[in-house]
């Protein structure tokens, strides 16, 4: 299967590697899994006092699709506010770097990521989360 | 996908497609004139003579695939008519399937949770098991970061002493009909054999 120009640009550099202080109270850690891959992914994110991401990082271990896709959602969400950032669907990362269909799941992986980092955030910071999606 | 669900025909005798007389289900001949039977829908289990449970005797397992291979290898019926032929070939296949899926601990455990209506690695979907995450970035990170073939040799050592406590813990999960926690012990053992997989390339290339 070939892989897109952008897929392997995100592979080859990828943006926002590393890792934040996941016990400080202003970082959200999402930890999340595509069992069919063995593919883990963490995205952490640093929010300010207004809502706004602040910086992004990412550790995925799995396939090229996956990286790409952490890779691209790091860079999305960094400046945006938590709840921009939340609206951000797999078929605009899978779209982006033009996934085959057997990939898309890394793209669910990376919307499930993001999800998951500001659902920590919410519940360290105490605020009202909102309405279940 | 082979496996078409449970079905209640799985108990009634089909039509054996060559004399018409009945023939059980599973049984890869007809009683009555001996033609080799079409596949069918049996189950990995059945096929190979057992009842549907995680704790099986790998080298019985091997015994009766290896009987049943015997007599329906597709060389024993190279001189028959193409439709034997196809019809042995097609029920080889099935066989080496069943093999396959019964012999390995975390393909027997997907089966078994599939054949109950529970679909663990091939769902598509995502999995927020914090512990189980958790579990697998750090292995994760001490295979990457692993610069010797010792390194990784005591990676893998580790996942395996870990793979063999998940298969004896998919036995009791199993064994107490609980299939909540044998899905989360699948899902583990998942990851583990992954892991242990792609250390084996990264050996190589350490080496």
């Amino acid at each position: 299967m070939a892989y897109s120009e952008k897929v392997i640009d995100h592979y080859n550099n990828p943006r926002n590697v590393g890792s934040l202080d996941k016990g400080a109270e202003d970082v959200g850690t999402g930890l999340v899994g595509a069992p069919a891959c063995g593919d883990v992914m963490k995205l952490q994110i640093k929010v300010s006092a207004d809502g706004i991401i602040q910086d992004a990082k990412f550790k995925t271990f799995g396939c090229g699709s996956a990286i790409a896709s952490s890779s691209l959602a790091t860079e999305w969400i960094k400046g945006k506010s938590i709840d921009q950032a939340e609206t951000i669907k797999n078929t605009e990362i899978a779209q982006h770097l033009a996934l085959p269909p057997v990939k898309i799941h890394c793209s669910v992986l990376a919307e499930d990521a993001i999800k998951a980092a500001i659902a920590d955030y919410r519940a360290k910071a105490g605020a009202k989360p909102k309405a279940a999606e | 996908m082979r496996l078409r669900g449970v079905l209640p025909r799985l108990t009634t005798p089909n039509a054996c497609w060559s004399c018409r007389g009945p023939v059980p289900a599973a049984e890869p001949f007809c009683p009555t004139c001996k033609a080799v039977q079409p596949p069918g829908q049996a189950d990995h289990f059945s096929r190979l003579g057992f009842a549907r449970t995680f704790d099986l005797d790998p080298k019985l397992v091997e015994r009766r695939y290896f009987e049943l291979q015997r007599k329906l290898h597709p060389d024993r019926f190279a001189t028959r008519s193409p439709k034997e032929r196809a019809v042995s070939q097609a029920q080889a296949t099935s066989l080496n399937e069943a093999y396959e899926t019964l012999m390995d601990p975390l393909r027997r455990a997907a089966y078994l949770l599939k054949l109950s209506g529970i679909e663990t690695i091939g769902d598509g979907k995502t999995v927020a098991d914090p512990a189980l995450l958790m579990e697998a970035m750090e292995m994760r990170e001490a295979l990457a970061e692993a610069r010797t073939p010792a390194e990784v040799d005591s990676v893998v050592s580790g996942a395996r002493r870990d793979a063999e406590a998940a298969t004896a813990q998919l036995s009791r999960d199993f064994a107490s009909e609980d299939l909540e926690a044998a899905k989360k012990t699948t899902l583990r053992l998942t990851y583990l054999d992954k892991l242990i997989d792609d250390a084996r390339a990264r050996r190589l290339n350490v080496a």
